[in-house]
């Protein structure tokens, strides 16, 4: 049992008492995120600025046997970053800074809680972008998007999720206080250009963590010349089999894929449309040139048909403002996600067809994917009305969820009892036994985001 | 509760933040003066939510992030694109809830509200004192074209409005002018969620110009504008208010089309608009202020990075500035770098509000330069003021 004041003033004496709060009606807007997830309130919610306050934080929840969450934009899909079990909400937003971008290595290095947009808005001023991937809006962070491992329709294609290539360096602060420099940052006297450096990759080990293993305090990445051109393109192929052979035509080119952006979309009330949006990658005018008529020439090939390119336009502009019309038919969720090889696309599209439509008899959730680099990340998306549609809407999806699992489909995602934990710890591999195992190490008292991803009583 | 009737809007929030934005200072700012999250409108939402499910109450301690709200409606403007949730609506709701609840409010509030009521403005001006500006000025009683300044521009801005009187007046405007009769318009009332009296006293603002025989009423003031246009109508069940209501923007714009006055005196300056929030985003009149600066010779418009409806507020809504003093300045002086990003002489706007709060900014930050409204750039290029208002060292007398 957290006792609340006592914990109240520990944290001020930290941080000061204009950062640190117990009001219900604060405590209240971090209890949610963008999923349909049982709302989990925290006893406490203190802002942090520096690593040391973080250290100090911790110290406090280890002392105390107080869970201590992370919470970045608020925008995560999947339960990530909800306190589990009462326990003190570390709000990043503070730690939201540009430290510095180097035009000359081509690396940018941020706090965590640095969107994307505002990381973009500096690079541009330079000539540079990183050209993020997810199309979560304005709020999404970096360290969000990183310590998740997020990916989403544009620039994944050439780059992979955020992390994949893109994360040079990272500062963790350990469960016990320690921080850790991965990647070349771990040689002090070297400085911040390179992932793979000494020794294995620790970076890897916390990203796609959903911050169990260690609280992100900077992060470096690669960034790269912001290309000129815009050449957007809309298509419609006659049959997902179509669709699967166009996705292997634009990955053939490993490295320098035709793409930076491609978005497949299915409504359930045309389920056999398949739409296409492109973005065509290129630093010279005459590249996207000559890409845009060899897609144009597969595309005839296949069958298909462009279609108005101002869907894709809008759509690829305004992934970093905001997509329109989001909740217009009710509020969001994905299900039925995750990773999965080019050929499997048929896979989830039969679920989603033949379970979820058919047998089931819901007719709101559209399908949709990016198939670059070289897998798919696939969904099902709908809106639903909270409260009442809430509870039907979410035993259907753990249902959906279920049969995807069971099948070639990575989970893109965990999270805590209301995410995906529980089709992981299912699964008894040595890769799950191995992360319990580092977990035990790193956060012998499971201080930190404890429930997210391994339940607790899989740690005692 | 009067939020009941927002349920439907209130659970349509999808926590995406598009009200937040990408940093603290980029859209709200309230998240820009109180930090948490449950300052922003996705926050407040989620208040509203915990109130409706029984789950938390009105408190004293939670005012701060009601009636810290500026109302500027960035936050509505943005989720437009996503839920279309009326924040400002909703936050008046929650306001009169505080008020029915018997919940403690601001002091500043509360005062501000039952000084309107009791001495009919809200500086708790002598009706005498009050209407001194237009010493010297005539009107025309029961012309049916109202001047309605408002309490601010009344007792703060004495001398811009003289000017904008007499521009109209120039134009060929036959004002009438209420005098010692005049009265707030009520916008404090639906500020500080004390609505109990706002039907009574639009029923009898409304007698009161109908026997006076208004047609028309003509306001300097963005919130008289809304409060006449928009407020009153809803308050006495009409679809809409039977007497036209016009902001000075307009009429400005119409002087400019209809070429009512000659400009020959050359402005010279580099000059920057901001948009208040009240024409601006509540009403979309981006366009007649900058049509009006276009239009005189020697104004260098420039925009400011954000304009429009991605404008920030100035920091005097809400009524934040006598609720929260310090937020308000706060804002005004986040304003201000922008403002000082463009590099111009003069910043204009058009709401005694805003050029308060802005003025009070260039004070806090230490800047040399006259915010002026528009009508004022138009006396100058019309030859009706002189150009020494333009000037940084200038000191109206009021």
């Amino acid at each position: 049992m957290v006792d609340s004041k006592k914990v109240t003033k520990l944290l001020a004496e930290v941080v000061g008492p204009k950062r640190v709060t117990d009001k219900d009606f604060d405590l209240i807007s971090y209890g949610r995120d963008l999923s349909p997830a049982k709302q989990k309130l925290p006893t406490h919610v203190v802002m942090p600025e520096t690593r040391e306050e973080i250290q100090q934080i911790l110290a406090i929840a280890n002392k105390n046997d107080t869970p201590l969450y992370i919470r970045g934009g608020g925008t995560s899909h999947w339960d990530a970053f909800l306190p589990q079990e009462p326990g003190i909400m570390l709000d990043l937003g503070r730690m939201n800074n540009v430290l510095e971008i180097n035009e000359r290595d081509l690396v940018a290095t941020v706090q965590p809680n640095c969107t994307w947009a505002k990381l973009d808005e500096e690079l541009r001023k330079k000539g540079l972008t990183y050209l993020c991937s997810e199309a979560g809006g304005p709020a999404m962070t970096v360290g969000g998007s990183v310590m998740k491992a997020g990916g989403g329709p544009h620039s994944t294609a050439k780059f992979g999720f955020h992390g994949n290539q893109d994360v040079i360096t990272l500062e963790m602060v350990l469960p016990n206080g320690d921080v850790v420099q991965t990647g070349s940052a771990a040689w002090p006297s070297a400085g911040k250009f390179e992932r793979q450096c000494l020794g294995p990759d620790l970076a890897g080990m916390f990203l796609g963590a959903e911050g169990i293993l260690g609280v992100c305090t900077e992060l470096t990445l690669r960034v790269r010349p912001a290309v000129d051109f815009k050449e957007r393109m809309s298509a419609i192929l006659p049959t997902l089999d179509d669709v699967v052979e166009f996705g292997h035509f634009i990955n053939r080119h490993v490295g320098d894929e035709y793409l930076q952006g491609i978005y497949l979309w299915v409504a359930p009330e045309n389920p056999e449309l398949f739409f296409i949006m492109m973005d065509i990658f290129g630093y010279e005018a005459e590249i996207v040139e000559h890409r845009k008529k060899r897609i144009l020439e597969k595309i005839a090939e296949l069958g298909g048909e462009i279609a108005d390119r101002a869907p894709a336009d809008d759509y690829y502009d305004r992934i970093l403002t905001g997509l329109t019309d989001l909740f217009t038919a009710g509020v969001w969720h994905f299900f039925g996600a995750g990773s999965l090889r080019i050929d499997d696309i048929k896979f989830l599209y039969r679920i989603w067809r033949e379970e979820l439509l058919e047998k089931r008899g819901y007719t709101k959730a559209g399908f949709g994917g990016q198939v670059l680099p070289r897998r798919w990340l696939a969904f099902m998306v709908t809106n639903y009305k909270e409260p009442e549609e809430w509870g039907e809407l979410v035993k259907m999806a753990d249902e959906i969820d279920e049969l995807t699992l069971n099948g070639p489909v990575v989970p893109y995602g965990v999270g805590g009892r209301d995410g995906l934990r529980q089709f992981v710890a299912s699964h008894d591999t040595g890769y799950y036994r191995l992360l319990k195992t580092l977990k035990k190490t790193l956060d012998p008292k499971n201080i930190l985001q404890r429930g997210i991803f391994i339940p607790e009583e899989e740690l005692q | 509760m009067r939020i009941d009737e927002f349920k439907e809007m209130i659970y349509a929030c999808g926590r995406c933040n598009f009200c937040r934005g990408s940093d603290f200072n980029e859209r709200c700012p309230e998240v820009f003066t109180q930090m948490w999250e449950s300052s922003t409108l996705r926050g407040r939402m989620a208040i509203a939510r915990g109130i409706l499910e029984g789950q938390l109450d009105y408190s004293d301690e939670m005012a701060e992030r009601v009636f810290g709200c500026f109302m500027c409606g960035r936050c509505r403007e943005e989720c437009k694109k996503a839920a279309q949730i009326d924040a400002i609506a909703i936050t008046k709701a929650m306001r009169a809830d505080f008020v029915d609840k018997g919940v403690k409010i601001p002091e500043g509030g509360a005062n501000m509200a039952d000084t309107a009521l009791d001495s009919g403005n809200i500086f708790a001006d002598p009706p005498a004192v009050h209407s001194k500006w237009a010493d010297g000025l005539t009107f025309t009683e029961g012309s049916g074209t109202l001047f309605y300044p408002g309490c601010l521009a009344s007792h703060r801005f004495k001398e811009k409005t003289k000017i904008l009187v007499k521009v109209l007046q120039a134009a060929g405007y036959e004002l009438d002018f209420l005098g010692d009769d005049q009265k707030c318009c009520g916008t404090p009332l639906w500020i500080s969620g004390k609505v109990e009296k706002a039907k009574g006293w639009a029923e009898d603002y409304l007698k009161k110009l109908n026997a006076r025989g208004v047609k028309e009423i003509i306001t300097p003031c963005p919130s008289c504008f809304r409060a006449f246009d928009e407020e009153h109508p809803h308050l006495l069940g009409l679809e809409e208010f039977p007497i036209r209501v016009r902001h000075t923007s307009e009429v400005l714009e119409e002087i400019v089309d209809k070429k009512k006055l000659k400009f020959e005196v050359s402005i010279d300056k580099r000059v920057t608009y901001h948009d208040p929030c009240e024409i601006g985003r509540y009403r979309e009149m981006y366009e007649p202020s900058r049509r009006v600066l276009s239009s005189l010779p020697g104004v260098e418009l420039v925009e400011m990075s954000r304009n429009r409806e991605e404008a920030f507020c100035c920091g005097g809504g809400g009524g934040v500035k006598i609720m929260y003093e310090d937020h308000s300045n706060q804002v005004a002086e986040e304003r201000i770098k922008d403002f000082l990003a463009t590099e111009a002489e003069v910043l204009t706007t058009i709401c005694p509000a805003c050029e308060m709060n802005l003025t009070h900014g260039t004070y806090a930050a230490d800047v040399e330069a006259r915010v002026l409204d528009v009508a004022e750039l138009m006396a100058v290029a019309a030859g009706i003021a002189d150009n020494e208002i333009l000037e940084p060292d200038y000191f109206p007398e009021d």
